[in-house]
């Protein structure tokens, strides 16, 4: 058979290390579906605060978010596969953030954008969440207030770097999260801890 | 006094209502008027209606807790007259010891429905003879108190876990009564237009 070494036949990452004709090429399964999976992810925006004003200019011409196959924002949780919650989720969100996660269907992925959604940020008071991840799986956390568009740019080509290490062989990456029977779904001294301000900052005595 | 002159109003309404005036003073150039609880509601009327005072917009409703302990919380009562352009504040103090307690505006300001909802959500103040006097921020069954309070810390009452998990068990659904959602209970105050329109469309609960 006549194969040329180095002949392109497929762009991108599942080009590599493949022997290619101009007729038909070989690579591994894993490879095709984590480049495709990874070169067009829908995301599902989640913008409660501003850190959406930086994905807007993200999204747009100057920083065209659709160079990574993300032109097409899925006002739908259904048709979404990336989920980018942007701006400081308080408690009364949370079940909707919740939701809106459980409507995505598999494979899907989630993205944190600032230091509000990743920890809470400034608002370390009752009515804010201390970080989605209390709430929903966080694939990757962007940090600022607000981040840079080339930060968010960063953490989507991040998280498309985590897709591509992926395998379809292993079965727990598409498990879902079911709540306990209290209803939450992490055990509440995980909450607690991912909750605690940093380097303990903030001095205050809770009363119960 | 501090030097401005005080808004006519307060001279009127301590000739007319005399006793239910605790005091009055100016600050920043505003004339404040403290008044008695029992008698706020007639002299927030008297204000409205009388054609000289004409004060027939409610800026604001709000409260004030100090940190001294001892001192009474404040109603704030922002009003301003339209046809003056005439500002007015108005407050009545809360005694502690007492039930926070306060006769409803909502009867001369439609507009005071939500403000005193967002003073009872943060204040635990009751409005009397409100209409729909619940939580407008936090939610329906909030239970860590009122978070406006000197006596709240900051990160709330509960455990950051115990408020992950009541957050995550409230359905959301379940802040809107079937009367919010149905159209039918507002029916008769939409527009005309607006009413033809759904009736076209198989009418509020018609179908």
């Amino acid at each position: 058979m006549d194969v040329k070494p180095g002949a392109v036949a497929a762009g991108g990452d599942a080009a590599a290390g493949l022997i290619s004709s101009p007729n038909w090429i070989t690579s591994r399964l894993d490879d095709l579906v984590n480049w495709s999976r990874a070169n067009s992810l829908w995301p599902m925006p989640f913008f409660p605060a501003c850190c959406a004003i930086e994905f807007m200019a993200t999204a747009a011409s100057r920083y065209d978010i659709s160079r990574f196959g993300m032109e097409r924002l899925g006002y739908t949780p259904r048709q979404a596969d990336v989920l980018i919650c942007a701006g400081r989720v308080p408690f009364k969100l949370a079940p909707m953030l919740r939701r809106i996660w459980d409507q995505m269907p598999q494979p899907k992925w989630c993205i944190s954008v600032g230091a509000c959604a990743s920890s809470g940020g400034i608002f370390d008071t009752y009515a804010m969440v201390q970080g989605i991840d209390a709430i929903i799986p966080v694939d990757v956390y962007i940090p600022g207030c607000p981040p840079r568009p080339e930060g968010i740019l960063y953490g989507i080509m991040l998280l498309q770097k985590k897709i591509k290490g992926e395998s379809i062989l292993d079965p727990t990456l598409r498990v879902e999260q079911l709540p306990d029977e209290r209803g939450m779904f992490l055990r509440p001294a995980a909450v607690d801890e991912l909750s605690e301000p940093f380097g303990n900052s903030v001095h205050q005595t809770r009363s119960a | 006094m501090n030097g401005a002159s005080p808004n006519p109003s307060a001279a009127a309404l301590q000739a007319r209502f005399g006793g239910a005036i605790v005091g009055a003073s100016v600050s920043c150039g505003d004339t404040i008027v403290v008044v008695a609880r029992e008698r706020a509601h007639e002299i927030l009327r008297w204000l409205k209606e009388t054609p000289g005072e004409a004060y027939d917009y409610l800026v604001d409703v709000t409260a004030v807790e100090y940190r001294d302990r001892e001192r009474p919380l404040e109603v704030v009562y922002q009003l301003w007259s339209l046809p003056r352009r005439v500002f007015l504040r108005l407050k009545v103090e809360l005694p502690k010891q007492e039930p926070l307690a306060v006769d409803s505006v909502v009867d001369l300001w439609r507009g005071a429905d939500w403000l005193e909802r967002e003073v009872y959500d943060m204040f635990g103040i009751a409005f009397r003879g409100h209409p729909d006097l619940r939580r407008i921020l936090m939610w329906d069954g909030y239970a860590e108190g009122h978070p406006l309070r000197k006596d709240f810390p900051l990160r709330g009452r509960f455990s950051r876990a115990e408020q992950v998990r009541q957050a995550l068990t409230k359905t959301p659904e379940a802040h809107h009564s079937v009367e919010e959602l149905a159209v039918a209970e507002a029916f008769q105050q939409l527009s005309n237009d607006a009413r033809q329109k759904l009736e076209r469309a198989g009418g509020p609960g018609g179908a």
